[in-house]
């Protein structure tokens, strides 16, 4: 089995918090909730980081079985495929946002014109090849460009701080307007899902979890840092930028003294992007071949293709659908998969725990 | 007579009366001994003086432990079975037998033309040793055993080529190389159906776990100081016959950014230096792509005044920047491929034709812009930072043009990014492509990118499987 280390699963956990969430995601929730998105995403960071806690636990008591064996184990087969199923259009939807908000930028910053099919072939390759050749090739890449990925973030960062910038002005959203943000929000979330499904594929020794947990909290720092930069950049206009990190850039002293600087943050959002696309593809096609095991991993990206190419001509190609649908009905989606999923697991987790002491007592 | 005169018409019969199969019989007083070998393999005064002239001098009794203990004293005699006669002759050994003793007896008097040990070309140093291997195995051999003084250092024979019957020869340090991996490459080598093995990079093929695979799998070097050293890491080395190029295995990509002259100067120099070569290596793949991706995509990053200058040199071209790019890519490349055939003194010429008329010239006639031709020289001078690597990069080189040129950077990227997918999917015998950095091994960065003083490497290398190293 070719496993990976608990230093790359934190860097998948860092690449996909960062996923959905670092363009187009503070300009939404500034329409609802002004800056006080930022407590929004604290909350929201904190529940997503107990499910972090209930993968670490699941993985300790089952730690060489697979994603379906456990559940198979406990919950009978047909329950348990349904389970992996509401991954696997979890997963496919996240493909799809992730895609779309990538399109946007590419599409707003990048190219000014009609992208899209140019993109597709572009990216559809290097993702597919991705999926196909395994878990631990594609983290081995993450690793090598995880410093490069922090590198440019933290320079966007740094350029957007050291512009004219005030504090955000906080506290002045009614707590109404707060669920509201959180529930827009909800879908970019439930990253740590990835990790169930390649749990047998994960290796994390004693005291590792902690280097997971590292990571994730990195990630995070990373997404509220760029929130509170960016509505302190851009206080009441936030809601215009739609690409957080690449507008950090702008308007700033160095960036228009040394020249265009765009070209950090294109290289770091593109990268990001493509990793992102690779880790969901990745969990969506583990789904797929778990649910329809007689097929292979070759006919699930193939698969993919195929419902990527109709829903992008249906949904993407109209970014407004996409975010509306990611605002309004994923959020359900999600609420059913990054939630409630996670509790059932933690539970199991407990069962098994009360099994293995009723074995010992016996 | 007639025993020993049937014996040889047998073995010039076998081979098929060749020119340089060649036979003496000597009469003695007790019946007729005779002699076959192949004139062009062996050492004809040496023949005479140490084989036929003892022989005949010889007074008292002749059989086989007279002549392997008494008569003839030198190294290379032995008693051979009939069956391994024609190999033995095609080794350039004499053959001798008799009709008044059984048996066959061979003398290894072998003489061919060899090359001294010189500096090989491809790997010229500043310090450090200068010697390189040459085509012939014995010399190769004695080269890593002058290095490897111990007793541990093993050399295991295998024949492969039906027609060939080339040696290549395995080469490890018992108890430093993993047994797995010499297992492995021994299973690979016996399984080898070819006609003939005419040089190393024949076997390298068969090694490779992905032989259409456009990146390399398997570490070569014409330097006995290199594989020494990269055996004493744990890796095996294999030379073959008539080679002067010995592969070693496993291999990773970090060992085209080392050389050789990094561990005989100071290692921040040498950290330095790799770094420049990383650099090298990505301005050889990238430079020409992102040139074209910039000016036709992304033209609004350039600075001004550079944009005005692409602006005002690419005016009136008549070709897209893209057709421009590959015409100078091509017209590089020739000059590269013609530089390489022809003789030295033509080469000089054919250079300042390329490099001045073709180049100026088609600055001067508008055909060609001049940031065009800087950015395709910089790249192909920037592919001899890692000259290894030079037919791999020259290949990504124009899928990086293509890329650029249709996609902008987001092709650039994607390209990248999949590209660097596929090097790490590569893990022959079990070691990972783009270690240290992929998996990242924090022991063995001390000889990455940026190297530390000999001294400090205390451990083995942790990258690839070694017995003394840890198991991943």
């Amino acid at each position: 089995m070719k496993t990976i280390s608990a230093r790359q699963t934190g860097i998948i956990v860092f690449l996909t918090i960062l996923a959905n969430k670092i363009l187009v995601l503070p300009s939404i929730l500034y329409k609802n909730s002004k800056a006080d998105s930022i407590f929004v995403m604290l909350a929201l960071f904190f529940i997503e980081f107990l499910i972090l806690l209930v993968f670490l636990k699941l993985k300790k008591n089952y730690p060489n079985q697979t994603f379906l064996s456990i559940l198979q184990k406990k919950l009978g087969k047909i329950i348990a495929k349904t389970i992996i199923f509401v991954f696997l259009v979890f997963f496919l939807f996240k493909t799809m946002l992730t895609y779309s908000v990538l399109f946007v930028y590419l599409k707003d910053l990048v190219y000014q014109d009609e992208f899209g099919f140019l993109a597709l072939i572009c990216l559809i390759p290097v993702i597919n090849h991705a999926t196909i050749i395994g878990l631990r090739s594609m983290s081995r890449t993450f690793e090598m460009f995880y410093y490069l990925v922090v590198v440019g973030i933290v320079f966007c960062l740094a350029i957007a701080f050291f512009t004219d910038i005030s504090t955000p002005i906080l506290f002045v959203s009614p707590v109404s307007s707060l669920f509201a943000s959180a529930w827009q929000g909800l879908f970019a979330f439930g990253d740590y899902l990835v990790l169930f499904i390649f749990i047998d594929r994960i290796t994390i020794k004693k005291g590792e979890a902690k280097k997971v947990m590292l990571f994730a909290l990195v990630g995070v720092i990373f997404v509220l840092a760029i929130f509170t930069i960016f509505y302190s950049k851009y206080q009441l206009t936030s809601f215009m930028h739609n690409n957080a990190l690449a507008d950090l850039l702008v308007f700033s002293v160095q960036f228009n003294a040394i020249g265009r600087l765009d070209i950090i943050a294109m290289l770091t959002i593109m990268t990001l992007g493509l990793f992102q696309l690779e880790i969901f593809l990745t969990a969506f096609c583990d789904c797929f071949v778990m649910v329809f095991s007689k097929l292979s991993i070759k006919y699930a990206t193939a698969v993919f293709d195929i419902l990527f190419l109709v829903i992008y001509l249906v949904l993407i190609a109209k970014y407004e659908v996409m975010i509306s649908l990611a605002t309004s009905i994923l959020p359900y989606l999600a609420i059913v998969a990054s939630y409630l999923l996670p509790i059932l697991f933690y539970a199991l987790s407990f069962k098994h725990k009360r099994e293995v002491k009723d074995e010992e007592n016996h | 007579m007639q025993k020993v005169q049937k014996q040889i018409e047998k073995l010039k019969k076998s081979f098929h009366s060749t020119n340089d199969f060649s036979s003496r019989i000597f009469v003695s007083q007790k019946g007729i001994v005779g002699f076959v070998f192949l004139k062009s393999m062996i050492d004809a005064q040496l023949f005479s003086q140490a084989v036929y002239l003892p022989i005949q001098k010889w007074q008292g009794q002749i059989d086989i432990s007279s002549l392997i203990n008494k008569i003839l004293k030198n190294n290379g005699v032995e008693e051979v079975a009939e069956s391994e006669i024609e190999n033995n002759i095609l080794d350039g050994k004499v053959i001798i037998f008799s009709d008044f003793f059984e048996g066959y007896i061979s003398v290894d008097i072998t003489k061919y033309p060899t090359r001294t040990p010189s500096e090989p070309p491809t790997s010229p140093v500043i310090q450090g040793p200068r010697e390189g291997f040459v085509e012939d195995f014995k010399t190769n051999m004695t080269l890593l055993r002058r290095r490897l003084h111990t007793k541990d250092l093993v050399f295991s024979t295998l024949i492969v080529g039906e027609m060939s019957q080339t040696k290549v020869i395995l080469s490890y340090i018992e108890g430093v190389a993993d047994k797995r991996v010499i297992k492995e490459i021994e299973t690979k080598i016996k399984n080898i159906k070819i006609d003939g093995i005419v040089d190393s990079y024949y076997i390298l093929s068969y090694l490779q776990k992905r032989p259409n695979s456009l990146f390399k799998q398997i570490g070569n070097s014409e330097k006995p100081d290199v594989v020494a050293s990269k055996m004493l890491e744990g890796k095996v080395a294999i030379i073959v016959d008539n080679s002067p190029i010995v592969l070693t295995v496993p291999f990773i990509l970090m060992e085209e950014l080392q050389s050789s002259n990094d561990y005989y100067t100071n290692h921040h120099y040498a950290s330095l230096v790799r770094f420049i070569r990383m650099c090298g290596l990505l301005i050889a793949i990238v430079a020409p792509g992102f040139y074209l991706a910039l000016q036709l995509f992304h033209y609004n990053i350039l600075p001004l005044n550079f944009l005005i200058t692409i602006a005002d040199t690419t005016q009136g071209l008549p070709f897209t920047p893209f057709l421009e790019i590959l015409f100078i890519f091509l017209l590089f490349q020739i000059l590269y491929e013609v530089s390489l055939r022809l003789p030295s003194y033509l080469g000089l010429a054919t250079s300042i034709v390329g490099a001045l008329i073709l180049g100026d010239t088609g600055v001067k006639a508008g055909l060609i812009s001049p940031p065009g031709v800087i950015i395709t020289a910089l790249s192909k001078i920037a592919l001899y930072t890692v000259p290894e690597q030079q037919s791999q990069i020259t290949v990504l080189q124009v899928l990086f043009i293509i890329l650029g040129g249709s996609l902008g950077i987001l092709g650039i990227v994607s390209g990248f990014v999949y590209v660097v997918n596929y090097l790490n999917s590569l893990d022959d015998y079990h070691t990972p492509y783009m270690a240290p950095y992929a998996p990242r091994i924090k022991e063995d960065l001390q000889d990455g990118l940026l190297k530390r003083a000999i001294g400090a490497n205390k451990n083995m290398p942790r990258s690839f499987p070694n017995s003394k190293g840890r198991e991943r």
